[in-house]
């Protein structure tokens, strides 16, 4: 069997493995709201005059008036269906809604995790060259300072100074400015869905709008992704082989690229797909103040109102990006050093 | 051969070309005939009626479809507020009350169009007002309080007059024809939408819209941003011209702050939902135009269960409504934005007039708080729980702090408990609650609608539980009594009644901000609190 194909049966054999879980997950979130406090139908019977008759209508619409365990035999047999209920909040399909606004999630997720790699591994790998020196304690700071300052309030600061008093980023409102006409579905990504559309003006709008969130986003997780650089690399460094490539006169190149890093790379790949994992759930507050439509604001508002079908749907989707993830995460462990087996 | 193996080549090349100059950028809308509204909240439904949907859904709904009639507007302290008494005709040309109030007769424009082009007829308004009475939908509790109540109320005489007979002469019939949800929808293209299960067409005209309104959905995409474009037939506004704005943007922007700096770099023309502190600072800089009115159909409480002791004596509730810091609760929860009703001083002891709500002789007095509990049998205090909902926080958590500490100064010890929204209301609907804050809003404010609403039966806006055979025997005669002296006095009674018995602290009616660019014009407070875009224009 090709190297391609065992890893394929491999990761095919593990998503199997991994359905238990995500059944329980569903199960265990299922009755998690129905235990929490606070009866949706209440809430979303607020109008001025909505009386007993409102309250018995709304439960009768979202399934509460039958017993638990009917209505958990009727959920699953709507997901096998593939259908997640419909949310009140909205009024959609909770499965429309997350198709919607999954896309914006993940196009923010990932252009903030690119800037934090692109800005953590070069820090750490600087740190780790002259540890304790200027440079290392710079490093340091600035990973503290990015910690230490919740999403929001560098989101709200970085607005402060980007739009409203330098006025060079564009309105926090979302993923396009509103006078923009959006291109064709066909990703869901919109800077990829502008270039298809060959609208390059329109790209860069979109661009512009990503910007400011997803720096916020960076800012929180360079630390982690610093710091764990830095460390792998000081092992790396210190090791026999890059003292035997130094020995032998290789280049600086050869010896810090090649041989550390891509030896130190493998727990940096492990925090990635954590920190990517819980951004797509956590950043929540990033998406409230830029307004971004995504899926995190939605399952806030969502368990907030006690609206049931939204957040049991997050949850699910979160679970099974979970699930990816880490198999991506496992398949480049092969591609980054061929020893590592996924069995 | 080889231009075989050329041609995909070219034509990717082409078809890039093509695509190119097909979405060269569209030509951008003039943004002056454009008004972009942004919001904390969002619409759900193009159907206002439908169980759920919001405060923003309502408001939407005011500029897509018309009604029978139409609240007009006064000068309130100068500032554009709805007009109860003041009913002008909206789909309606004309319309009669009978000398003895049972029959109200409506006579359609003759030149009304729906948004589709064919004429609004007298069946299109029977089937409007039928649905509302009859489907499972928010209209039926609303028209409820305006003795509609059946199909057979609504007879067509011709195609274009509309009558409605009432069992009892009801004030609130017409007022309620007026309000949101009795919105006159087309019946031919509703009824193309209707299934065996849903006769009226609600799931269809949740997501679509048929009406004869003054804006057409663009789009609308549920939590984010609704777009509608102007109907350029619409003559039903106040000149007999169409709508201002030939586009409007209804954009969710959930922080606050962000909506603040939105206005204020002038990408956003018009916000109701900023905090206090915000708009006092905005207001203080002077470059915007900020238009607060006085909720006058809304009113915050503090409420207590009469029901559970220790509240269920009325001692106790005195002494807690002398104990309450308010000038200090108006200053930090609202920064002074609102109208007070507490405060007043009444000569002779009686109050000066019959209209709810009132300010109430209550005012921080330690002393008379002490003597109140002394009476109650509860000279050493007690200890009980303070609740108010998280989205209310940034209001709620200032006075709950000046709530605990003042009380505590007379023994009463307050544990405060921030509930989560869904949680709050249930808990009230279930009237597990002894003493917390919350607010109400009426959206045809008369003093025995108020008493009918908020004050009897056991459901859920009885705040305080109060089970006062007498109080509501009045609140119901009052409801149909045509003689406005007899009336006035009813009123005087309840309120006194009201000072007397303390079922729940009335604490002010906020002030609603308006905050817009200097350019907008017309700004109006309406009834469901939301602006009516058909109002607005820009200089």
């Amino acid at each position: 069997m090709t190297g391609l194909g065992a890893t394929l049966v491999r990761a095919g054999r593990r998503l199997l493995s991994s359905l238990p879980a995500l059944f329980g997950v569903l199960v265990f979130t299922f009755l998690l709201m129905r235990v929490l406090p606070g009866d949706p139908a209440v809430f979303f019977a607020s109008g001025p005059n909505a009386g007993k008759e409102e309250i018995e209508l709304i439960r009768k619409q979202m399934g509460l008036d039958r017993s638990v365990l009917e209505q958990l035999v009727f959920y699953l047999s709507d997901i096998s269906h593939g259908n997640l209920g419909r949310s009140m909040m909205t009024g959609q399909p909770v499965l429309k809604d997350l198709r919607e606004r999954l896309p914006a999630s993940l196009e923010l997720t990932f252009t903030a995790l690119l800037i934090a790699l692109i800005a953590a591994v070069p820090l750490g790998v600087i740190a780790a060259l002259r540890p304790g020196s200027v440079i290392d304690h710079g490093v340091r700071l600035f990973c503290a300072l990015g910690v230490c300052v919740p999403t929001f309030v560098s989101g709200l600061l970085l607005i402060y100074v980007f739009y409203y008093l330098l006025g060079l980023a564009p309105d926090p409102t979302g993923r396009i400015d509103v006078f923009t006409s959006l291109p064709p579905q066909r990703t869901g990504f919109l800077s990829i869905d502008f270039l298809l559309a060959g609208d390059l003006e329109g790209w860069w709008t979109a661009c512009r709008q990503l910007i400011l969130p997803a720096v916020s986003m960076a800012l929180f997780v360079i630390a982690p992704l610093a710091r764990i650089t830095r460390a792998s690399m000081l092992v790396s460094l210190g090791s026999d082989f890059v003292r035997t490539a130094r020995s032998v006169g290789l280049s600086w190149r050869k010896v810090v690229v090649t041989y550390a890093l891509r030896n130190a790379i493998l727990p940096v790949i492990t925090i990635a797909g954590i920190v990517f994992s819980t951004m797509l759930g956590a950043n929540v507050l990033v998406e409230k103040v830029f307004s971004w439509p995504g899926v995190a604001s939605y399952a806030l508002d969502a368990l907030l109102s006690s609206d049931y079908a939204p957040v049991q749907g997050f949850v699910l989707l979160m679970a099974s990006l979970f699930v990816l993830v880490n198999l991506v995460v496992d398949i480049c462990y092969g591609i980054a050093d061929p020893r590592v087996s996924i069995e | 051969m080889r231009f075989v193996s050329f041609r995909p080549a070219t034509s990717v090349l082409a078809i890039t070309a093509l695509l190119l100059i097909v979405t060269a950028p569209s030509q951008a809308q003039t943004r002056a005939e454009t008004l972009r509204y942004v919001t904390g909240a969002s619409v759900n439904t193009l159907d206002p009626n439908i169980p759920g949907s919001t405060r923003e859904s309502f408001a939407l709904s005011m500029s897509t479809y018309d009604r029978l009639v139409a609240f007009g507007r006064k000068q309130l302290n100068g500032k554009w507020v709805f007009d109860l008494d003041t009913i002008t005709g909206e789909l309606a040309e004309s319309y009669e009350v009978s000398p003895d109030g049972l029959k109200l007769t409506f006579r359609l424009r003759k030149d009304a169009k729906f948004q589709d082009g064919s004429p609004v007829t007298a069946e299109d308004v029977k089937w409007s007002l039928d649905r509302c009475v009859t489907a499972p939908i928010l209209g039926k509790a609303q028209l409820l309080t305006g003795s509609l109540t059946s199909a057979d109320q609504f007879k067509v005489i011709d195609p274009l007059t509309i009558e409605v007979t009432l069992p009892k002469p009801d004030k609130l019939a017409l007022p309620n024809l007026a309000t949101v949800y009795p919105m006159i929808i087309n019946s031919k293209v509703a009824k193309e939408h209707a299934t065996a299960d849903d006769p009226w067409a609600t799931a269809w005209l949740k997501e679509h819209t048929a009406g004869s309104g003054a804006y057409v959905v663009e789009s609308f995409k549920p939590g984010e941003q609704v777009i509608v474009k102007r109907n350029e037939d619409w003559n039903r506004g106040s000149a007999n011209k169409p709508a201002f704005f030939k586009r409007i943007i209804v954009q969710s922007v959930p922080e606050p702050a962000t909506r603040a700096n939105l206005v204020e770099r002038g990408d956003a023309d018009l916000v109701l939902d900023l905090q206090a502190s915000d708009v006092q600072s905005l207001e203080a800089k002077g470059k915007l135009k900020v238009v607060s009115t006085p909720q006058y159909n809304a009113i915050t409480y503090v409420s207590m269960n009469n029901q559970i002791p220790p509240f269920d004596n009325v001692n106790v509730r005195r002494a807690i409504a002398f104990a309450l810091p308010y000038d200090d609760m108006f200053k930090a929860a609202l920064f002074g934005r609102g109208s007070p009703l507490f405060g007043a001083t009444w000569a002779d002891g009686k109050p000066a007039n019959g209209i709810y709500p009132f300010q109430q002789p209550v005012k921080l007095d330690l002393d008379k708080a002490r003597e109140y509990l002394k009476a109650a049998g509860l000279p050493e205090g007690f200890s009980t729980t303070f609740s108010f909902n998280v989205g209310q926080a940034s209001t709620a958590e200032p006075m709950a702090a000046l709530v605990k500490e003042s009380l505590g100064k007379i023994g009463i010890k307050v544990d405060i408990q921030k509930l989560p929204d869904a949680q709050m209301s249930t808990q009230i609907n279930e009237k597990k609650l002894p003493f917390y804050t919350e607010g109400i809003v009426a959206w045809l404010p008369s003093t025995d609608y108020f008493y009918r609403n908020f004050y009897t039966g056991n459901q859920r806006w009885n705040y305080s539980s109060i089970n006062n055979p007498e109080l509501a025997a009045i609140a119901q005669e009052a409801r149909f009594e045509p003689d406005k002296a007899k009336y006035e006095e009813a009123g005087r009674k309840l309120n006194a009644m009201h000072f007397d018995l303390m079922p729940q602290i009335m604490l002010w009616q906020p002030n609603q901000d308006a905050v817009m660019a200097p350019s907008i014009e017309g700004y109006t407070y309406e009834f469901h609190r939301q602006v009516d875009y058909r109002d607005v224009s820009r200089k």
